[in-house]
């Protein structure tokens, strides 16, 4: 406080005493923010010279206190609401981002090739993209809100509708795993089908199942391209089976020497002749199986068997590769085995191609033992050998079509590749089960499982071995 | 060792296996009409004063097929009593219940089977077929 400007020798000569406002008297109090930085002072001033109270002097200060928490205030306030804008500024953005992806998704949806149909937890249709409505036929008023299942008819191979229990989306929501499936026709809303490839996927959130995504296509052409490749290797198997039984009739002549007798070597080289084409045979007849379950047209005639008699014989046939390569065998069959309906030519591949194998893939001397036992309503039967096993990274691939692994190619060069696919196929087409356990130099062990209540059976256009 | 008087008609459109197929049987003791086409065949029959011992036909021919031969076979009441052995490379189920409501005795697959044995099933197909006449 400067009571009077002329007396107080530090103001004598301020600009603002000297000139201007020509000022005699003034009184300040600072104002502080956060108790450290003074940003400024409130102040009374007058021309003439004043003396303020004591009472005077605290109101000043506590004026400047007031002035001092307002602007405190204001301050964070202000602070506050830059805070709030850059909220809203984000939400802006974030929601422009979402938007984008969202019309982004929504774009890709539309336009993608494949129907999309989207379903809540009740299998309700909450969206479907263009595409449903082009192959489909229904519009989408028609189907939102609607049962997917109820609405758009999934038709089988025989024009039966695929009961519910069936339906991949359901299956989806129920098992909470991708389910594809390829061999059904959708029905349109005019009454004609269409083959269809489904992917059908529960969607979940948080370990919930909330809904599904069916997404189809239209795969007319491709089945047609697979029937084609079907007949095309049907027609070219059938068609080299003339050629091959010309080499096999005329080798065998040869051999037998009927039609003169041959000399040692070249008996040996026509024997190479006829054994090989043996193998063409056996690769072609190969082949046709393959085709035949490709297909999906092969007969399931299943019919009470025994599998005791069944096993007896496959050994039976077996029994010169067995003898040649001085394997035991030990065959045990579970003792109150009833007859059970199955088909007993598919299964008597099956045990031909695993004790084949078994055989084939054993150093000489080796233990073979075929165990058949009956578990609840399976019958199981183990085939393992003591040979050269399966190593580790090769197991995956063990039963896809060609595959041989690398330590026995060297060693046993004849196979394929096709027989494990072959029989996967027969046991999957069965409602059986296969699977293995192997151990590179100790052995392998199959296992394959058949319904002990019997299979049903399949009407088709081909079977094994014709 | 069969009787000369033993004839088999083979009815087969591919020339090679005919050869092969006509040798064999020579070899084992049968004499052989070998037709190209199941139309050479039924000529053939017709112009026979007596009916071969068994046919061995080919179920894929030209013209008229293995099954319309058959037909006319089981048509005509001096051929029907003729054993029919079917070797082809076909042997779908249809086909072979076909041929056999129509009266063949066996149906074989072609590359399956060596000639030895054919000729085996031949043997016991017309002892089969001597007893029952």
């Amino acid at each position: 406080m400067v009571e009077d400007t002329g007396v107080d020798g530090l103001y004598t000569k301020n600009p603002l005493v000297t000139s201007g406002p020509n000022l005699k008297f003034y009184a300040g109090a600072p104002i502080k923010i956060e108790d450290r930085n003074i940003i400024g002072v409130l102040f009374i001033a007058d021309r003439i010279s004043r003396r303020l109270s004591e009472i005077e002097r605290e109101t000043l200060r506590d004026l400047a206190e007031w002035v001092q928490l307002e602007i405190g205030c204001s301050n964070l306030f202000y602070t506050r609401g830059e805070d709030i804008d850059k909220i809203r500024q984000d939400l802006i953005v974030k929601n422009r981002e979402v938007e984008a992806s969202k019309a982004k998704i929504e774009v890709m949806l539309e336009n993608i090739g494949d129907g999309v149909i989207g379903i809540n937890n009740k299998g309700e249709i909450i969206f479907i993209n263009k595409q449903v409505e082009i192959l489909t036929g229904w519009r989408e008023e028609e189907l939102m809100g609607k049962s997917l299942i109820h609405s758009i008819k999934l038709i089988d191979g025989q024009g039966n509708e695929v009961p519910v229990s069936e339906r991949p989306i359901r299956n989806a929501l129920y098992s909470n795993k991708k389910v594809i499936s390829n061999s059904y026709y959708y029905q349109r809303k005019d009454g004609s089908q269409f083959a269809v490839s489904i992917t059908a996927t529960p969607v979940v959130v948080y370990g919930l199942v909330i809904g599904g995504i069916d997404v189809f296509r239209d795969v007319t052409k491709e089945r047609e391209v697979d029937r084609m490749k079907t007949e095309f290797i049907s027609l070219a198997s059938h068609q080299l089976r003339t050629p091959l039984s010309a080499i096999k009739w005329f080798t065998e002549m040869l051999v037998d020497g009927e039609m003169g007798s041959l000399n040692a070597e070249q008996k040996e080289l026509v024997e190479n002749i006829y054994q090989s084409n043996e193998r063409m045979i056996g690769l072609v007849n190969t082949l046709l199986n393959i085709s035949r379950i490709e297909s999906g047209r092969i007969i399931i005639d299943p019919e009470p068997t025994d599998i005791k008699t069944l096993v007896d014989q496959v050994v039976l046939e077996l029994q010169p590769k067995i003898q040649k390569k001085n394997h035991k065998l030990i065959v045990s069959v579970h003792g109150e085995l009833p007859k059970i309906k199955i088909d007993p030519k598919l299964t008597r591949h099956v045990y031909m191609n695993l004790l084949t194998n078994a055989i084939k893939y054993t150093p000489e001397g080796g233990e073979i033992v075929v165990l058949i036992s009956k578990s609840g309503n399976e019958i199981i039967s183990q085939i393992s050998d003591n040979g050269f096993g399966i190593p580790k990274r090769d197991q995956e691939k063990v039963f896809t079509k060609f595959f041989r692994s690398k330590n026995i190619i060297g060693i046993e060069t004849d196979g394929t590749g096709l027989g494990l696919y072959l029989t996967k196929a027969i046991v999957d087409s069965s409602g059986g089960k296969i699977w293995f356990e192997s151990e590179e130099g100790k052995g392998t062990t199959f296992w394959f499982i058949l319904p002990s209540l019997g299979i049903s059976s399949k009407d088709g256009e081909v079977s094994l071995d014709s | 060792m069969v009787s000369e008087a033993k004839t088999i008609m083979v009815v087969e459109d591919e020339v090679t296996l005919l050869q092969v197929i006509a040798k064999k049987l020579k070899v084992s003791g049968y004499s052989t009409i070998t037709c190209i086409s199941a139309k050479q065949a039924i000529d053939y029959l017709k112009n026979l004063d007596e009916n071969p011992t068994a046919i061995w036909l080919d179920y894929y021919l030209p013209e008229m097929s293995g099954m319309d031969f058959m037909v006319e076979i089981s048509n005509n009441a001096k051929w029907r009593s003729i054993p029919v052995i079917v070797v082809s490379n076909s042997a779908g189920e249809e086909k072979k219940k076909a041929m056999f409501a129509l009266g063949a005795k066996k149906y074989l697959l072609k590359a399956q089977y060596r000639l030895d044995d054919i000729v085996k099933i031949i043997d016991e197909v017309i002892t089969e077929n001597q007893k029952s006449v």
